[in-house]
């Protein structure tokens, strides 16, 4: 309210947030290092290099995020639903569902794995454009959904019996891959953009509660669109036997400290460049062609992109060059101890602090204390995640220790809970949760927490480093709708109206 | 609670203006002095200074507190609120109060309206209506039907005297309505009274209604 004096208030609350949530990770690295996992000068200076990196980049990001990628998500929404034509909501949904997910980093190493591990007999563009295809079109059904007013429950619990029916079709490798291709796309720009799109595209609702409800859900329905492409496409080419390339864990050799984040930075910059540009693009297409906005107005967002893409430039830098190569290394040093409990306390710790270092996550809370007024609470969200998350990291280590146990053992009964609370749940909670499961799998995840499952899977001779890894991430997708929806039913129980029905005279 | 509250009690409106997630804070602060509850909204604040403007760093996340309560109870709560939040410090927010002409609700049930701004008569009081989610279109509706040509609903949540729920050390404020409407004084009350009929608001749990003066009004259409 004051007029004078240093105003950098919002940046440097953000960055205060997020030194809030890196300080948990790097005391964890710590503890280890001068506990069971001694890691040497080298490894823990970048590591905090690294982290200083991810805290400032993060900041830049999400601030770009705030006043350029989110405005334009729900303006698009909105926009949208004002021409008024199904047809032309349909087809955006299409186009803009399509052009996210191809540009999706994740997606494309994933895709480029599976070429290699396929022996090309997956072709990398195929696979790509396959799940882009598949989660256009469910980005478009989610359109429809909103429009035609169908219950999220009752979309989402067809999608699940659709993947249920195929998955039963398709063989274990694919059922990995399908898991863990639903996790990259809904990646770092993908699900800012899709929440602010549900967001602006309910917003239109007379009915103030069905709106809010309608704001979430769309994550997960791209993620499940995902899911059913990669299935459908291992159903249409058959099971066969790969002779299935396994993959190498990150190697450590490079001693220096400052050398690998420059290594990493021209990665980073082609990498933020290719994810940004189709949004880039289309919010100087929907500018001329449906906004119309002042000058003012669209240099603001035009801003947040350059902020997003310098932020994202920095934080993946730091994620790459100092975060990878330590969690591989404490995965591996941890699976060599006798008593294998370091490993899976660790991994839950890990999973516990890293998920509320994800993006997304921040965008998601973000977004739900906006859309409730703030009743439903950044902190409580953060809570359930990080519990969700870190029990699944840890199943997912338990996962590898026992090697007769598969990933459906611990995923259909997970899927089966999780579709069963839907029905008491409250609906603005069955939203959050399936999206939570869409945004819980971001770059944080897909790098540090996989390259510490994968260090410790490096371990065994028996383990399968593709097959474990993404099981990890199918785990953690999996995780936060089943305590999100907990969360759910504890916001219920506590929000009723005391002594209302029995002292009327109170 | 059961205090027996005459037609003479009279009511003031506390508005605090702070910082994101100290609304909550303040509200809890005044419902320990003993106001029975209060509406929480989002809004933004803004500062000015040319190059934050051009790094676009101009935006602050704010909260606005609402709370009706009876005068006196209202000086103690507003030092209770500022022990907390500690306005006297730069940039730790705002607080005031405005007369309140009636209210309706918590346990309040005698309503009668009392012009509070020395003397001088208006043409239009403010209705303030808050309800659950949800139900913010029913009360345009109930309103409509007694006169009254528009509304505004503001998204809010809060607390009130059955709302006391914690959960993992914060407060659970469920979502509510703010539904504001401009009337004629002489239509006033019988929208009050049509909107309290509708919502059952004798009821505890189902709302509050509070009603100001406003010395002008413009752009509404009679």
């Amino acid at each position: 309210m004051g007029r004078q004096g240093g105003r950098l208030n919002i940046l440097v609350n953000l960055f205060k947030d997020n030194v809030k949530t890196v300080i948990p990770i790097a005391a964890v690295v710590l503890v280890l290092n001068f506990t069971l996992v001694p890691l040497g000068f080298s490894l823990i200076a970048r590591f905090l290099v690294g982290s200083v990196l991810i805290i400032v980049g993060l900041s830049l990001f999400l601030f770009g995020v705030e006043i350029g990628i989110t405005p334009m998500g729900s303006l698009t929404g909105t926009s949208l639903v004002k021409t008024n034509r199904l047809s032309v909501v349909l087809v955006a949904g299409l186009i803009l569902g399509f052009l996210i997910s191809i540009a999706e980093p994740g997606l494309m190493v994933l895709a480029f794995q599976v070429d290699f591990v396929t022996l090309s007999e997956i072709s990398a563009w195929n696979l790509l454009v396959v799940v882009s295809i598949g989660l256009a079109v469910m980005v478009s059904l989610g359109f429809l959904r909103v429009v035609v007013h169908m219950s999220l429950k009752l979309f989402l619990l067809l999608c699940y019996l659709v993947i249920f029916v195929l998955a039963f079709f398709t063989q274990p490798e694919f059922l990995a891959i399908a898991f863990d291709a639903s996790g990259a796309t809904t990646g770092i720009l993908a699900v800012p953009f899709l929440l602010a799109l549900a967001v602006g595209i309910s917003r239109l609702r007379k009915d103030s509660k069905a709106s809010e409800e309608d704001s979430f859900g769309l994550v997960a329905e791209a993620s499940a669109g995902a899911i059913m492409s990669v299935l459908i496409l291992n159903i249409i080419i058959g099971t066969q036997e790969y002779a299935v390339a396994s993959l190498e864990p990150i190697e450590v050799t490079n001693t220096a400290i400052f050398l690998p984040f420059l290594a990493h930075i021209v990665d980073a910059v082609e990498e933020s460049f290719i994810s940004l540009l189709p949004l880039t693009v289309c919010l100087f297409v929907l500018q001329k062609t449906l906004f119309h906005l002042e000058r003012k107005q669209f240099a603001r967002m035009v801003k947040g992109f350059v902020y997003a893409f310098l932020g994202l430039i920095v934080f993946l830098a730091g994620v790459n060059g100092g975060f990878m190569a330590i969690a591989s290394e404490i995965g591996l040093r941890l699976a060599m101890l006798e008593n294998k409990a370091w490993l899976v306390v660790t991994g839950f710790a890990l999973g516990f602090f890293t998920i509320l270092a994800e993006p997304a996550v921040f965008v998601l809370t973000h977004t739900i204390e906006d859309v409730t007024s703030g009743y439903v609470k950044r902190k409580a969200v953060g809570a359930a995640l990080s519990i969700g998350v870190g029990w699944a990291v840890a199943m997912a280590i338990v996962r590898i220790l026992t090697p007769s146990m598969q990933l459906w053992h611990v995923l259909l009964p997970g899927y089966i809970i999780a579709i069963g609370m839907m029905y008491w749940a409250p609906n603005l909670f069955v939203g959050i949760a399936f999206d939570a499961g869409g945004v819980a799998t971001g770059p944080m995840t897909a790098t540090f927490i996989l390259a510490f499952v994968q260090g410790a899977a490096s371990a065994f001779p028996g383990a399968n480093l593709l097959r474990d890894g993404f099981g990890m991430i199918a785990l953690v997708a999996m995780a936060p709708i089943i305590t999100l929806q907990i969360l759910g039913f504890i916001f219920q129980a506590r929000s009723r109206k005391q002594g209302v029905d029995t002292g009327a005279e109170s | 609670m059961q205090k027996a509250n005459s037609v003479e009690q009279e009511y003031e409106l506390i508005c605090v203006i702070v910082n994101f997630g100290l609304g909550s804070k303040a509200l809890k602060a005044a419902r320990k002095i003993g106001v029975s509850g209060g509406t929480i909204m989002l809004a933004r604040g803004t500062a000015d200074n040319r190059w934050l403007r051009f790094f676009e760093l101009t935006d602050i996340r704010k909260e606005i507190v609402l709370m009706v309560c009876e005068k006196e109870l209202g000086r103690a709560a507003l030092a209770e609120i500022d022990r907390v939040v500690k306005f006297t410090r730069p940039r730790h927010g705002i607080a005031f109060t405005m007369p309140v002409g009636g209210f309706i609700g918590a346990s309040h049930h005698d309503y009668e309206f009392k012009e509070q701004n020395g003397g001088e008569t208006s043409m239009h009081r403010a209705v303030f209506v808050v309800v659950d989610k949800g139900k913010g279109e029913t009360v345009m509706e109930m309103a409509r039907a007694a006169g009254v040509r528009g509304g505004t609903i503001i998204n809010g949540r809060g607390s009130g005297i059955h709302e006391t729920a914690v959960f993992l050390n914060m407060e659970i404020e469920p979502e509510k309505e703010i539904v504001l409407m401009l009337t004629p004084v002489e239509l006033t009350d019988r929208i009050v009274a049509a909107v309290r009929e509708g919502l059952k608001i004798d009821e505890p749990g189902n709302g509050i209604i509070w009603v100001q003066s406003v010395t002008e009004a413009y752009g509404i259409v009679t």
